[in-house]
C-alpha cells in the first residue's frame, strides 16, 4: 500500500493528480514554494485521539489550524479540495482555472436565487481565499454594535478595539500592502507593504471619486508589492480571482497553512468530511470524511467547523441524531438561517482611452465613503466600491448574462474589451430568517444530501443596490464614461447561518465560536457572522479565528475545554 | 570667473569671508600646490563621472520603461553621456585652467536635472491623489534628476578647483573649494538618502540591508558638514574611512539590488521584465559617485588649509 501510494505522489516519477489522488499524506505534504517539492508533515492515525479536528482549511479553519498547532495542540484538518503548488498547478486559463470552485450540485431558490461557484465559494486546501480578490478591509467599528449604535441587524459580542488588535495580527501574517494613510475609521497602523500602482481602471475610480469630492484609496491587498520569503512580488499577471501561479497572492495555502505544518499541523485534502459525530453524552467524538473512495472516522477531543456559510449549516444539519433531531448546535433553530450574501451590482462603460482593466489585480482602487458616511442614505447598512478587472472569458459571459448581448452586439461590443472600464459594490445585505440553507432529498456524489440554498432580497437590500447603482453611474458620468450599463443582478461572499452571540436563545455560538449546545463543537468561518457589513469578509473571518485560537488556549488553561 | 568670485566675496559678512581674508595672508596662507588643486579636480572628475555613469543606465532604464513616450526623455541620456565624457577627460587632463567645453557639459547637466525634476513634479501633481504617497512611489521619481545636476555640480567645483592662480588656497565663489564641495557633496547626500529612503520605503525594508542607505550615508554627510564649517587643519580620519566606507556601500548595493532582482518572479532567468520591475541597478553608485566628492574635499582641506 505504502508503496503504491508513494508512486501515486509522484515520487518515482508519475504524474500526480492533486484532483483526485491526495498529495498530503505519508508523513509530507505539498511545498507550495517549489515545483515537485515536499515538506515534512506529522501524521495522526485514526484512533488517535487528536485535540482538534478541523473542517475546513480557509480563511477561518486554516487560520485556526495553524494557530492552535502552534499553540501546542494536536490538530487534525480536513479539507474536500485539492492541495495546490500554485506554481506548477496553475494555469492562465479561466475555465482551466474553475477547478478551484465548489461547484458540486446545490440546489437554488427563492425571489433572487443564488449564483454559486465562482465568488463565493472555494474547494481547495486554502478555501476560497486561493482565488479571493484579495482585499482585505476592516469592519466600521460601528458594525459590530449594528443594532445598538445603528438600528439594525444584530449586535457581535466582540468589541470593535480587541478586533482592531486581531485584524492588525492577520495584515501583518498576510504582509497586506495598503495605502501610508487610511482616510476612514479610526486609526490603524501602517499596513506591512506598500500600496500597489495603479492601473488605468482604477485610476477611474479614483477621478470618478475626486470629481464626486468622496475620498477614494488604493485597496489594501493581500498581495505582496515587495519580495517576502519565498513570495516574489505582484508580477500584475491579472488572474488573482482564478488562483495566482506566482504566490505572490497572499492566501491561506500559502501563508497560515505551511506555518501549521511546521508547528505540527496534519492536513488532509480530499478528504470530505459528511457527519461529526456525536456521543450518548452529548459531545462531539470525531468526524467521519470521505477519502480515496471510503469513509474514515478521525476522533477528536473537540471539532471546529469551518466550512462556510453553506457547508457548515449543512454538515451541521446532516450530524442529525435522535438527541439533536434538527442538526447539531441548533436548539436556537437558527443553524442553516439569516444566510447573508453581500450585493455585487456594477456599472460599466466604455472610456475613450485605452484602459486594459485586466493589468494587475481586478481591484486596485476603492471608496468605503458609504460605509463611513451615513448622511443621504434611505437603507441601513453600506457599501464600498472598487474598480474591476475582468478577464475575457468573464467579461464575454457577463455581456451575453447580465448585458443581454448575443450575436452580432455582442462580437462588437466585445471588440471594446481594452477600453472597458466598471465600478462593482460589496454591498451589506440584512440578515433574514427566511434566507438559508437546508438539506434537499438529493444526494451528491458522497451520498451526503446536498444544499437548497434560499435567497431573496428585503426592500433594504434594493434600496441599498439601488443607491450604489446611482451613485457609480454619476461617477462614470463624471469622467466621461460612454455606453453606461448597470449590472443590477450579482451578489458575492456569504455569511450568518451559524451566528455569534450572547444569548443562546438567538445564536448558535458564543463570542468564542463555541456552540451553545455541544460544549466540544466550534464553528470558525463566515456562518458566524451576526451581520456582513459593506466590505469584504476574508480579513474578519481570520481575525476571528487569531482570537477563537487565543481564547481556546486561555480556556484550555483554566481547564475549561 | 576668478575676479566675479574675488568681487562676490566683499559681500560676505560672515566667518568665511574672514577666512578668505585671512587666507591671503602670507603667514597664515598654506603653500601653493597647483599640483594638489589639480589632483582634487580630477576626483571630483571621477566623482562626476561616476554619477554620471549612475544617471546614464538608470535614466535609459526607466525611460525605457517608460516607452520614451515623450522626447524630453531622451535628455538625461545625452546629457549623463556628455558628463561621462568630460569627466573622462577631466580625469585625465593634468592640466591647470578651467575647460570651456566641460565647463558648459556640466552646466548642461546641473540645468537638465533641474528641468528634469520640473518635469517629474509636473508628473507626479497631475494625477489623482496630487501628491500623495502613492504617487511619489510611482510616478516619475522626483529624486532621480538631482543626480544628474550633482554631476554637474561635481564637474563645475572640479572646473573651478582648476581654474585657481597661485597663491592661497583653492577658492570657489570666493569660498575655500574643500569646504564648498564638502557643503555641496553634503547636500547632495542627504537629497539622494530621501529618494533612496522613499523608494526602500515603498518597498517596505523588506529586507535589513535596505537600511544601510539611510543610515550610513546620512552619518557621512553630517560629517562632511562638520568638515565644511569646522576647523580645517584637523585630519579627520574617522570622516575619511566612513566616505570610503559610503563609497564601497554604493558599489555593494548594486549587489544587494541584484538580488533583489534575483527575489522577482522568474529571477535572472526573466533579466529583460526584472531589470526593470526589481530594484535599480545603476541607482546605488550614486552614492559612491558622492562619497568620492566628498573625499577629494577632505583632500582639498587636507592640503590647503585655509585657518
Amino acid at each position: 500500500m505504502a508503496t503504491t501510494t508513494r508512486k501515486r505522489c509522484g515520487r518515482t516519477g508519475v504524474s500526480d493528480d492533486p484532483q483526485h489522488v491526495p498529495r498530503a499524506r505519508d508523513g509530507r505534504a505539498p511545498d507550495v514554494f517549489r515545483h515537485g517539492g515536499w515538506v515534512p508533515m506529522r501524521c495522526y492515525g485514526e484512533n488517535d485521539e487528536v485535540d482538534f479536528a478541523i473542517v475546513g482549511t480557509g480563511a477561518g479553519g486554516g487560520t485556526l489550524a495553524c494557530r492552535l498547532a502552534e499553540a501546542g495542540f494536536s490538530v487534525v484538518a480536513l479539507d474536500a479540495g485539492p492541495y495546490w503548488r500554485p506554481l506548477e498547478d496553475f494555469a492562465s486559463d479561466e475555465h482551466e482555472q474553475t477547478k478551484l470552485y465548489w461547484t458540486d450540485e446545490r440546489i437554488v431558490d427563492g425571489e433572487n436565487p443564488l449564483q454559486l461557484g465562482s465568488n463565493n465559494s472555494g474547494k481547495s486546501v486554502g478555501g476560497s481565499t486561493v482565488h479571493f480578490a484579495m482585499v482585505s478591509l476592516r469592519f466600521r467599528p460601528e458594525w459590530f454594535k449594528a443594532r445598538s449604535k445603528l438600528g439594525y441587524g444584530a449586535d457581535w459580542p466582540l468589541d470593535w478595539r480587541e478586533m482592531w488588535d486581531y485584524y492588525t495580527e492577520v495584515e501583518q501574517a498576510l504582509k497586506i500592502s495598503g495605502p501610508v494613510r487610511y482616510p476612514w475609521g479610526p486609526k490603524r497602523p501602517r499596513y506591512p507593504y506598500r500600496p500597489h500602482e495603479l492601473n488605468a481602471a482604477a485610476l477611474v475610480l479614483a477621478q470618478g471619486a475626486e470629481a464626486m469630492g468622496i475620498d477614494w484609496t488604493p485597496t489594501p491587498l493581500a498581495t505582496v508589492s515587495a519580495p517576502r520569503g519565498l513570495s516574489p512580488p505582484c508580477v500584475y499577471r491579472g488572474f488573482c480571482t482564478l488562483g495566482c501561479s506566482t504566490n505572490a497572492k497572499q492566501s491561506v495555502l500559502i501563508t497560515w497553512l505551511p506555518r501549521a505544518l511546521a508547528a505540527g499541523a496534519e492536513i488532509r485534502d480530499l478528504a470530505m468530511v459528511g457527519r461529526v459525530e456525536v456521543n450518548e453524552a452529548g459531545l462531539a467524538t470525531g468526524v467521519h470524511y470521505h477519502r480515496e473512495g471510503a469513509w474514515h472516522f478521525q476522533r477528536a477531543r473537540n471539532v471546529v467547523v469551518a466550512g462556510y456559510a453553506i457547508e457548515t449549516p449543512r454538515l451541521l444539519l446532516n450530524s442529525a441524531t435522535a438527541r439533536y433531531p434538527d442538526g447539531l448546535a441548533n436548539s436556537s433553530g437558527l443553524v442553516g438561517k439569516n444566510l447573508m450574501a453581500q450585493s455585487n451590482q456594477a456599472v460599466w462603460g466604455l472610456m475613450e482611452d485605452e484602459i486594459r482593466a485586466y493589468k494587475g489585480p481586478p481591484s486596485l482602487s476603492m471608496t468605503e465613503h458609504w460605509n463611513y458616511q451615513d448622511r443621504g442614505k434611505d437603507f441601513f447598512g453600506g457599501y464600498c466600491y472598487m474598480s474591476q478587472g475582468p478577464l475575457p472569458a468573464l467579461w464575454a459571459t457577463t455581456q451575453a448574462g447580465a448585458h443581454g448581448l448575443w450575436g452580432d452586439a455582442l462580437m462588437r461590443d466585445m471588440e471594446k474589451y481594452n477600453h472597458q472600464v466598471g465600478l462593482k459594490i460589496v454591498g451589506e445585505m440584512l440578515p433574514q430568517k427566511r434566507n438559508r440553507v437546508t438539506l434537499a432529498d438529493e444526494k451528491d456524489q458522497y451520498g451526503l444530501p446536498i444544499a437548497r440554498v434560499t435567497y431573496s432580497w428585503c426592500d433594504n437590500d434594493k434600496r441599498l443596490i439601488e443607491h450604489s447603482l446611482r451613485f457609480m453611474t454619476q461617477a462614470l458620468e463624471a469622467v466621461d464614461a460612454r455606453d453606461i450599463w448597470r449590472q443590477e443582478d450579482d451578489t458575492c461572499h456569504l455569511n450568518g447561518t451559524a451566528r455569534m452571540g450572547d444569548d443562546p436563545r438567538t445564536s448558535v455560538v458564543n463570542a468564542d465560536c463555541r456552540s451553545w449546545d455541544i460544549s466540544n463543537l466550534w464553528i470558525c468561518d463566515g456562518s458566524v457572522f451576526p451581520t456582513v457589513g459593506g466590505v469584504n469578509p476574508s480579513l474578519t473571518i481570520q481575525a476571528i479565528a487569531c482570537r477563537t485560537a487565543d481564547r481556546i488556549r486561555a480556556l484550555a488553561a483554566r481547564g475549561e475545554l | 570667473m576668478r575676479l566675479r568670485s574675488r568681487r562676490s566675496v566683499q559681500h560676505f559678512a560672515n566667518p568665511l569671508a574672514a577666512l578668505d581674508r585671512q587666507a591671503g595672508d602670507p603667514l597664515l596662507t598654506a603653500r601653493l600646490d597647483r599640483g594638489s588643486a589639480v589632483r582634487a579636480a580630477q576626483r571630483l572628475n571621477r566623482a562626476a563621472g561616476t554619477l554620471a555613469i549612475a544617471v546614464l543606465f538608470d535614466s535609459a532604464m526607466e525611460h525605457y520603461r517608460g516607452s520614451f513616450h515623450n522626447r524630453a526623455m531622451y535628455t538625461p541620456l545625452v546629457s549623463a553621456s556628455l558628463s561621462l565624457l568630460a569627466s573622462a577627460h577631466g580625469t585625465a587632463d593634468p592640466r591647470s585652467g578651467a575647460h570651456k567645453l566641460r565647463d558648459g557639459i556640466y552646466a548642461f547637466a546641473g540645468l537638465a536635472g533641474i528641468a528634469g525634476t520640473a518635469f517629474h513634479v509636473y508628473n507626479i501633481g497631475k494625477r489623482p491623489g496630487g501628491f500623495s504617497w502613492l504617487n511619489l512611489f510611482y510616478s516619475a521619481p522626483i529624486g532621480a534628476p538631482m543626480a544628474l545636476s550633482l554631476s554637474g555640480m561635481l564637474g563645475f567645483l572640479s572646473e573651478r578647483v582648476r581654474d585657481n592662480p597661485p597663491g592661497p588656497p583653492p577658492l570657489i565663489f570666493g569660498l575655500p573649494a574643500g569646504r564648498v564641495t564638502a557643503a555641496m557633496t553634503s547636500a547632495g547626500l542627504l537629497g539622494t538618502v530621501g529618494e533612496a529612503g522613499l523608494l526602500h520605503f515603498r518597498g517596505a525594508y523588506h529586507d535589513p540591508a535596505m537600511f544601510l542607505p539611510v543610515s550610513v550615508p546620512p552619518l557621512a554627510a553630517a560629517l562632511l558638514a562638520e568638515s565644511a564649517v569646522g576647523r580645517s587643519r584637523v585630519r579627520r580620519r574617522f570622516t575619511t574611512w566612513w566616505l570610503r566606507f559610503t563609497a564601497l556601500l554604493g558599489f555593494a548595493g548594486v549587489g544587494f539590488h541584484s538580488l533583489g532582482v534575483a527575489r522577482n518572479m522568474g529571477g535572472w532567468r526573466n533579466w529583460s521584465q526584472n531589470l526593470l520591475n526589481g530594484p535599480p541597478l545603476p541607482a546605488p553608485p550614486s552614492f559612491t559617485g558622492l562619497a568620492l566628492a566628498g573625499l577629494a574635499a577632505l583632500g582639498l582641506m587636507e592640503d590647503h588649509p585655509d585657518e
